[in-house]
């Protein structure tokens, strides 16, 4: 459970995971996430669809979703990718954005886009089971599961890799078919569970 | 607020050992494990995943996997760098195996080193492990370890080691006679649910987990259909049936039984 203490401050946050709170607050939809005609346009376009509330008051505020766990990011500057699904909660000066992932929304079925979250302050993000940071470094590209996949931050290329050989369809493939591999600087999350992907068995 | 959590790198990733207790990582270093399908989440370096039905494996299959009609469900990784696995946000471990035997529940055995040799246990849905060297098992809560003898619910049941009797247990107070019968089919009269036990008894080790939820099981792969192998009886005698005399229409069957008539 998040806890956000607020002092006549906003913040953007999945329509309907608020739990408790003290004080004064106001829950207001945001049509299209607040992100404008355009975005709406956009979400509506790429089927990244985000329903976000803007949450405006004093007091504290408690948000939770389905037991999940919460982890925090801090952003300066930079900007985070994470899927519309595992975002819980994000200071309203964040700006939020659709962003176009390349083949590998294909295999994770989450999609082709993403959404981003630029800017400076926290967010709050989901997973199933606590997340694990994994740092990217020139020298030290990483591989994730798809399925296991839930956000990532910092200068990151992302190639879609694949092990598919004539023995997948032989019925005797690694069962790691699929892979996300990233290069660059950055931290990607990964959470201790994996997604039902439509790769996840070959 | 959580706390904000550490950010890992091959550096500091551990060797063969938790990351937190629901994310396990293994280092290779040109040498080989098996997994499950589908329980790699993430990896540093180069790694390659083959199912073992793959000709190259064939040697390493002959020492250490001795169930060839389950071997879709495995695969082995070679290569070096450092894997992380998890499994559905289970607790996972890692154990240590010196010159020993240990018997697991289908689905919680998540990964081991080929030193051990994996086979299918007499006993249906186990697969028991054999040799030095470590595996990684998931369980729903942590692991607690006793000693026998213990007699042990059957839904919390993970594996032993070392021990050569795992039997059923019966409490006769409550299974035996007709108001025994009543309540432990109606409940009337006041069930507790724990009249039937796993029994352990002699050396070794019992391993538990802390609830009661099962994990889901995972193929062992058939047994041969042959007469005396347990689950393998392939159209004789069905479970509960005695001998092979067919049920006849109107016969209590098992309910004659357990009214004690």
């Amino acid at each position: 459970m998040l806890a956000v203490d607020m002092t006549g401050d906003a913040v953007k946050a999945k329509n309907g995971s608020m739990v408790a709170y003290d004080g004064q607050m106001a829950f207001k939809k945001m049509s299209g996430g607040g992100e404008g005609i355009r975005g709406m346009v956009t979400r509506r376009l790429t089927g990244e669809q985000m329903i976000m509330m803007e949450v405006k008051g004093q007091g504290t505020c408690y948000f939770a979703d389905r037991a999940s766990e919460i982890n925090l990011v801090n952003l300066h500057g930079d900007k985070l990718y994470v899927e519309a699904s595992n975002l819980l909660c994000a200071d309203a000066g964040l700006r939020t954005g659709t962003s176009f992932t390349g083949l590998r929304g294909g295999a994770t079925g989450n999609g082709l886009f993403t959404t981003t979250l630029e800017g400076s302050g926290q967010a709050a993000i989901m997973s199933d089971g606590p997340a694990v940071l994994l740092r990217v470094t020139p020298q030290y590209p990483l591989a994730v599961d798809p399925g296991a996949y839930i956000a990532h931050q910092g200068n990151l290329q992302q190639n879609f890799q694949s092990g598919v050989t004539f023995r997948t369809f032989m019925g005797e493939g690694g069962g790691e078919a699929f892979q996300i591999r990233f290069e660059g600087d950055g931290v990607v999350y990964v959470q201790p569970s994996e997604r039902n992907t439509i790769g996840g068995d070959a | 607020m959580p706390a904000q959590s550490p950010v890992w790198d091959p550096t500091t990733l551990p060797s063969d050992d938790n990351v937190n207790p629901y994310t396990f990582c293994v280092e290779l270093k040109g040498g080989q494990w098996f997994l499950q399908k589908g329980k790699m989440i993430a990896y540093y370096g180069r790694i390659d995943f083959n199912g073992i039905g793959h000709g190259r494996m064939d040697r390493l299959l002959r020492t250490s996997f001795h169930s060839p009609l389950h071997a879709g469900d495995w695969v082995v990784a070679e290569g070096s760098g450092k894997m992380l696995l998890a499994d559905r946000a289970f607790d996972v471990n890692s154990f240590d195996l010196d010159e020993g035997n240990l018997t697991i529940r289908s689905g919680n055995l998540l990964a081991y080193q080929p030193s051990l040799a994996l086979k299918q246990s007499i006993v249906p849905g186990f697969l028991t492990l054999i040799g030095t060297g470590k595996f990684v098992a998931a369980s729903n809560g942590p692991v607690v370890f006793m000693e026998p003898p213990i007699r042990v619910d059957p839904q919390a049941l993970v594996g032993w080691a070392d021990c050569p009797s795992p039997c059923h247990h019966y409490d006769h107070g409550y299974m035996t006679g007709v108001m025994g019968g009543l309540r432990a089919l109606t409940g009337i009269g006041g069930a507790s649910g724990e009249e039937h036990q796993f029994e352990f008894v002699g050396a070794g080790t019992v391993l538990l987990q802390s609830t009661e939820a099962l994990l889901p099981e995972t193929a062992t792969g058939a047994t041969p259909h042959q007469a005396g192998v347990p689950g393998g009886s392939g159209g004789a005698a069905a479970p509960g049936q005695h001998g092979s005399t067919p049920r006849l229409p109107g016969q209590l069957g098992d309910l004659t039984r357990r009214f004690g008539l």
